[in-house]
């Protein structure tokens, strides 16, 4: 088959190609080989802009692959093939601590907390109205009703899932052994098959029956009875038997059921609530006022209901952020300039917090993936200097990085090193094995000048924003992009200091959680005590200037400033000046500045990029984030059939620059045609115009059957592509549907 | 005369000669609504504004302003437009239907900037400019001259105009040659050229004989044209509403008639014997693109599901793909493909298919695709201890008309995100990511590759002859033509062979009588419903119009017969079969 398949002359009727769907099976080796060994002879460079993998600087050998049989089939050998075994090995094994590890589980966790708030809320309510149900006993008013919760789960769907699963899991816990069924619109279309859903799966939750009765359109009852699998009845029977009476029914995305459905269902379960007790759960993107008005009045007054909310998106990403973007288990550091991306995606698009999850594992993989150098990520123990082959040496130090270090130790006259650098092998790794030590460090910097400047709370702009401008320019107090946290901080009044230095030495002393950072008192002495030396004098000068009855102010405070105006020869001058300050207020004064020293010096970090082998730790590639994430379908149509050589890359097309040429593919030619029509194509001029271009008076010199043979294929390709459709105004006219 | 006419009015230069051409067909109208009708000029001019950015001519109004002032300074002789008058009001009227007549004003507005320049040339002679006109251009403006006082007697002047002609087509080659294109340019894409399309010709050929003023409106069209052609660079919304503009779906009256279309057994065996000389080159980018393989499979590994969009047909890929992961040495799985692109294909036969992939002993009862997905999950369910093999779905083509039901591709959301499936899927159309809302694509949890192929796609993905003819509303093929239709009718009771032998005949009579009775747009000749029934109960073949209605239905099912209302809503049946085929059918209903 392989043979046939590669000519396109002999298309072999294949049966297979004919079924709506069979189970492939591999039976032909010979095309495989053909497939995954592209024939050298043909090889030749694709132009510049076509991409031809997504994963920069990859270069899969298949044949390679294949050899390797160990668990590291998927990574590819890298360096053209010449990266050893085990570097791949590491290369896998670290992606899978970094990510899998490390993070997941991490990322499902903050998840799941970031509902437990409302989890808790709906269960309470659930488990009050229960209560309330048989403390009125069953003939009181409330009993009829339903317990129905609302939750605003907000119109991103895709975040639903996780919501339900937890509330499903919560109410169904053992002790109070409720039946939760899960609904979703597109598997109850009818009320049948809701209720076959609903009985089926309430159930099949305690996994008691056997396969056959999944076949089977009854199910027996405890008493022998039968019931059709769409009867409440057979639910009650079997609800009665294990001597439970709750249903609850969740309705995941409640506005896309049909009303009639809902308002139908709702009445069944009202009127079979003095057996089965049903409660209600409606996952609600809108409002429950709107909700509420596509029921009827009388079956919406069944209904006892309460209004729960769901966390923000802006928060669930922003935890999430903290711990597995910035926290300091995150191994790979995304660059400022794909987070950036990445965040307004978020915010821009309703993009939901799935997305950014896989967006950020997508990250992992391709650098992991592509970039050799992602083996010094690895742990200590495991990266060793065998490992590092003359490959790694050479790209090492054709990096950016390395070649601004060597730089900058030539200017600081540190030429030994820079010579070591640069001839010496065994020196380089040396280094190299020091910079993961110094990564860590550097992180940790980060991440405590981070920690510190949010809790001083004198930068406004939320934690994500100021994590990527940290990347980019680093933190610094003194620089301009910071001059505003001096300025409220000496607005602060004496109180407010001693509170801001506690609550910074509170930070220290606990670290951060959310950062996964440990509290670091130890390391921080010196600023630990020069902080609480200021505490105390602030507070000293507290009570002395309360005894004086005097209040304390600073020279920056707006109190502090005074206005003069002077009569000088009948013209008025103003002029500021400094109140006149106590020994207190300058005493004052000297603690905030000793203050805004001690943050400022304490409180830095340098950017990223600026840290030697950071290419092996920052991922700061936004391309294939975009082209996997974001594709633009249209405009890659657009190019193929408009600029053909840009893919094919042929010989023949290359010298025209998205014109019309008559060698290129037919679509294309009839594209360029296509893009000339009005809104309607007059399929015969069409034609003429096409056979003008090729035609036997032409250069291509085609015959008229096989011009109209490719005229015929090209214009199904349109049609296929959805450009063109029938048009019934005109004989042999079709109507144009793109304007890509 | 007309030579001092031409050599006269050269201010306005090219404009000049651009109102003359444009004003030329409605001049008629113009003498007498002048006299009679007292509508101030400055209300007309706002009419005719109007009228113009209907007709599409941006750059025209400031030009009528201009003729407007030209007019204003010459003093008109009513004696001569009256000689021109009476024959040409009556071709245009004839040519002109009912377009016209609804904007007096507009054509009254271009009669009276014509006139006067032609008078002003007769009246005030002026040599200024005679050395700078060419011969050519000089010769031009006699002929339009000509046309506009077509009332003068041809033999008067014929011999003048004879040698006008010869020196305008004699120079052809040159700016004639140019502005000839030009037009051609801005009728480009089948539009309306009428004949030999160029005004220029249009001109001499109207010059000469009068009454083939009608070919004249189109020139004129295109010459106005032709200063604005189709903006090119505007982006792709500007460019639909550019097009979408009303009145502005001008297209040639051309159609495929003469050109023998292509049968399937023909297009089969060109398949064989054409080559595309992109072959190597196509096969070489699918080489590169199957250096992605591994990247692939990666990404397969860790649950995102690669989607591969782009022209050309991906189905060769991943089938290579396909062939490739299963020579990888990963624990088991089992892949199974789905082709979009089969017409028949169902989401219940998917589902069946991939629960014997799972398990060939079990069988799962196909019903409620919902319920089966349940069925299908059930059976995976004991896999998680690798007992059963990890399942690979390929889509080929996931946006094919067959997939496209929310339902399905819901489905094919939910398997894709359970742990142990996953999903590879090629997309033909450039907006196929419109089928997902962020719930679908969360499932999915896509990732794309631009895979464009530019290969071929297969007889089985496409069938190109169909298509093409569907496209074309020639939808005989549906039956399969003459045999089709006798291996329908074979099945159908005795008097549903009659009707349709009735209707064959009718039909037959229609043609023969010239085609013309309630043909509309691109269908065979037709014949009434009403008529139809009256027949038929007049031969027994039906006692009421029920019966006559699900007779016709037997006949709709087949698309041997289509039905469709004329302009006025007369429902008309017709054949979709050539005149010869009907012959033959009848013939057979005979025997």
């Amino acid at each position: 088959m392989a043979e046939v398949e590669e000519d396109p002359n002999a298309f072999a009727f294949q049966e297979d190609d004919h079924r709506g769907a069979y189970i492939f099976t591999a039976s032909h080796p010979a095309e495989n080989q053909a497939a995954s060994a592209p024939q050298p002879s043909k090889r030749r460079r694709v132009s510049g802009k076509k991409r031809k993998s997504n994963m920069p600087d990859a270069t899969p050998v298949g044949e390679e692959l294949s050899d390797s049989d160990n668990g590291s089939g998927l990574f590819v050998s890298l360096f053209s093939g010449s990266e050893s075994k085990e570097a791949i090995e590491l290369r896998r094994r670290t992606f899978e601590k970094g990510w899998g590890d490390l993070l997941e589980g991490r990322i499902q966790r903050v998840l799941r907390e970031a509902n437990q708030n409302t989890l808790d809320e709906v269960g309470s309510f659930m488990w009050d109205a229960e209560a309330k149900l048989t403390a009125d006993g069953e003939g009181a008013s409330i009993s009829k009703k339903i317990p129905a919760g609302f939750i605003i789960t907000g119109p991103n769907i895709a975040s639903q899932d996780l919501l339900f699963e937890q509330l499903a899991e919560t109410l169904s816990d053992a002790k109070r052994a409720a039946r939760v069924v899960r609904l979703r619109s597109a598997g109850a279309p009818n009320l049948k098959a809701a209720l076959k859903k609903i009985i089926n799966d309430a159930t099949a939750s305690l996994s008691e029956r056997s396969e056959d009765d999944d076949i089977a359109e009854v199910s027996v009852g405890e008493d022998g009875r039968k019931h059709l699998n769409y009867d409440l009845e057979g639910l009650y029977a079997f609800l009665k038997a294990r001597e439970s009476r709750r249903v609850i029914i969740a309705f995941e995305d409640s506005e896309a059921f049909d009303s009639g459905l809902l308002t139908d269902l709702i009445v069944l379960f009202h009127s079979w609530q003095g057996r089965i007790q049903f409660s209600l759960l409606f996952g609600i993107a809108t409002s429950v006022d709107l909700f509420q008005a596509r029921l009827l009045k009388s079956t919406a007054q069944v209904l006892y209901g309460a209004q729960f909310d769901v966390v923000q998106a802006d928060s669930v990403l922003e935890s999430v952020f903290r711990s597995a973007v910035a926290g300091s288990q995150a191994l790979l550091r995304l660059g400022p300039s794909l987070l950036q991306n990445l965040l307004e995606r978020q915010k821009d698009q309703v993009a939901g917090i799935h997305v950014f999850i896989s967006s950020l594992k997508y990250a992992y993989m391709c650098h992991f993936y592509a970039n050799p150098l992602s083996v010094l990520l690895a742990d200590d123990g495991l990266l060793d200097r065998k490992l590092l082959q003359p490959e790694h040496i050479e790209a090492i130090r054709s990096l950016g990085s390395f070649r601004e270090h060597v730089e900058a130790s030539v200017e600081a006259r540190q030429l030994n090193h820079a010579q070591s650098l640069l001839d010496d092998d065994e020196y380089l790794i040396s280094q190299i094995l020091q910079q993961r030590q110094k990564r860590l460090d550097y992180l940790t910097e980060l991440l405590r000048s981070l920690h510190l400047l949010t809790t001083t709370g004198l930068r406004p702009g939320s934690f994500t924003d100021l994590y990527v401008s940290a990347l980019v320019n680093g933190v610094d107090l003194l620089s301009e992009d910071f001059s505003n946290v001096f300025d409220s901080a000496r607005k602060l009044g004496p109180g407010e200091i001693i509170s801001l230095i506690t609550s910074l030495l509170n930070a220290i002393q606990a670290g951060s959680p959310d950062l996964d950072l440990q509290g670091w008192e130890s390391d921080a002495d010196e600023l630990v005590t020069a902080l609480s030396g200021i505490q105390d004098k602030v507070e000293t000068l507290v009570t002395r200037a309360k005894q004086s009855g005097q209040p304390l102010k600073s020279k920056y405070s707006a109190q502090g400033k005074i206005l003069r105006t002077t009569v000088v020869a009948q013209k008025v001058q103003l002029s500021h000046d400094s109140a006149t300050l106590t020994d207190e207020d300058k005493a004052f004064t000297k603690a905030i500045d000793d203050l805004t020293e001690l943050l400022s010096t304490n409180i830095y970090c340098p950017p990223a990029n600026s840290l030697f082998l950071h290419e092996a730790w920052l991922y700061n590639s936004k391309s294939p984030y975009r082209d996997v994430f974001v594709p633009r379908p249209g405009t890659t149509f657009e190019r193929a059939l408009s600029r053909p050589h840009d893919y094919l890359n042929c010989s023949c097309c290359a010298k025209v620059d998205g014109t019309l040429a008559a060698t290129m593919p037919t679509a294309s030619i009839l594209y360029h045609m296509y893009l000339e029509t009005g809104s309607l194509v007059n399929v015969s001029d069409l034609w003429s115009a096409y056979y003008a271009l090729v035609g036997d008076e032409s250069d291509m010199g085609l015959d008229e059957r096989s011009a109209l043979f490719r005229f015929y294929r090209a214009l199904a390709e349109l049609r296929l592509m959805g450009f063109v459709k029938q048009s019934k105004k005109k004989a042999d006219h079709v109507a144009k549907l793109k304007w890509l | 005369m007309p030579r001092r006419k031409a050599a006269d009015d050269q201010p306005g230069e090219g404009s000049a000669r651009k109102k003359q051409k444009r004003s030329i067909p409605v001049d008629p109208y113009q003498v007498p609504e002048d006299e009679e009708d007292p509508v101030p000029p400055k209300k007309r001019i706002r009419t005719s504004l109007r009228q113009q950015q209907f007709d599409d001519a941006p750059a025209f109004p400031s030009a009528e302003d201009e003729i407007q002032a030209d007019d204003q300074q010459v003093e008109p002789t009513p004696t001569k437009k009256r000689r021109g008058r009476p024959p040409k009001n009556s071709t245009s009227i004839a040519g002109t239907p009912n377009g016209k007549v609804s904007t007096p004003a507009a054509l009254r507005q271009k009669a009276t900037t014509e006139t006067p320049v032609r008078f002003k040339g007769l009246d005030t002679p002026s040599r200024r400019n005679n050395a700078d006109r060419s011969a050519r251009r000089k010769s031009a403006r006699a002929l339009i001259d000509r046309v506009v006082g077509g009332a003068i007697s041809d033999d008067d002047e014929g011999e003048e105009e004879d040698i006008v002609r010869e020196i305008y087509e004699s120079s052809d080659d040159g700016e004639g040659g140019a502005s000839q294109q030009e037009d051609q340019e801005g009728a480009a894409g089948a539009d309306d050229t009428e004949g030999e399309g160029a005004p220029v010709a249009a001109a001499a050929t109207a010059a000469a004989t009068p009454s083939k003023r009608r070919g004249r409106p189109p020139g004129s069209v295109n010459r106005k044209r032709s200063p604005t052609p189709p903006p090119r660079d505007l982006p792709p919304y500007e460019q639909y509403f550019y097009q979408n503009k009303p009145g502005q779906t001008k297209t040639s009256n051309n159609s495929l008639t003469s050109l023998n279309l292509l049968t399937h057994e023909e297009y089969f065996s060109l398949l064989r014997q054409v080559k595309d000389p992109h072959a190597a080159d196509v096969d070489f980018l699918q080489s590169l693109q199957a250096e992605s393989f591994p990247q692939w499979a990666f990404e397969l590994s860790q649950g995102f599901s690669p989607c591969l969009y782009g022209y050309g047909s991906k189905r060769r890929l991943v089938h290579q793909f396909a062939t490739y992961l299963s020579t990888q040495p990963a624990n088991k799985k089992s892949i199974v493909i789905i082709n979009g692109y089969v017409r028949t294909t169902s989401i219940r036969e998917i589902l069946s298919t991939i629960g014997s992939a799972i398990n060939p002993s079990h069988k799962i009862a196909s019903g409620n695709p919902v319920a089966m997905v349940q069925n299908l999950f059930s059976l995976l369910l004991p896999s998680l201890d690798n007992t059963t093999p990890h399942l690979i779905l390929m889509i080929n083509s996931i946006d094919a008309p067959p997939l496209r039901r929310t339902a399905t591709q819901s489905i094919l959301a939910q398997l894709a995100a359970h742990p142990k499936i996953s999903l590879v899927c090629s997309a033909d159309t450039p907006d196929f990511h419109l089928f997902w809302d962020s719930g679908l694509r969360s499932s999915f949890n896509f990732c794309f590759h631009d895979c464009t192929t530019f290969a071929p796609f297969a007889p089985a993905e496409i069938d190109v002859v169909d298509e093409v003819h569907e496209l074309l509303g020639r939808m005989a093929r549906r039956v399969g033509g003459k045999e089709g239709v006798t291996f329908v009718l074979r099945s159908l009771p005795e008097n549903a062979k009659s009707l349709f032998r009735l209707l064959v005949g009718e039909v037959l009579v229609v043609m023969d009588e010239g085609g013309g009775g309630g043909t509309v747009g691109d269908r065979g000749p037709g014949i009434e419903y009403r008529i139809l029934y009256n027949k038929a109960v007049e031969e027994f073949i039906c006692s009421s119009e029920m019966a006559f209605r699900t007779l016709l239905k037997e006949f709709h099912d087949h698309q041997i017969i289509e039905s469709y209302k004329d302009s006025i809503g007369t429902e008309l049946l017709s054949l979709p079969f050539r005149k010869n085929e009907l012959e033959a059918i009848l013939e057979d209903l005979m025997s």
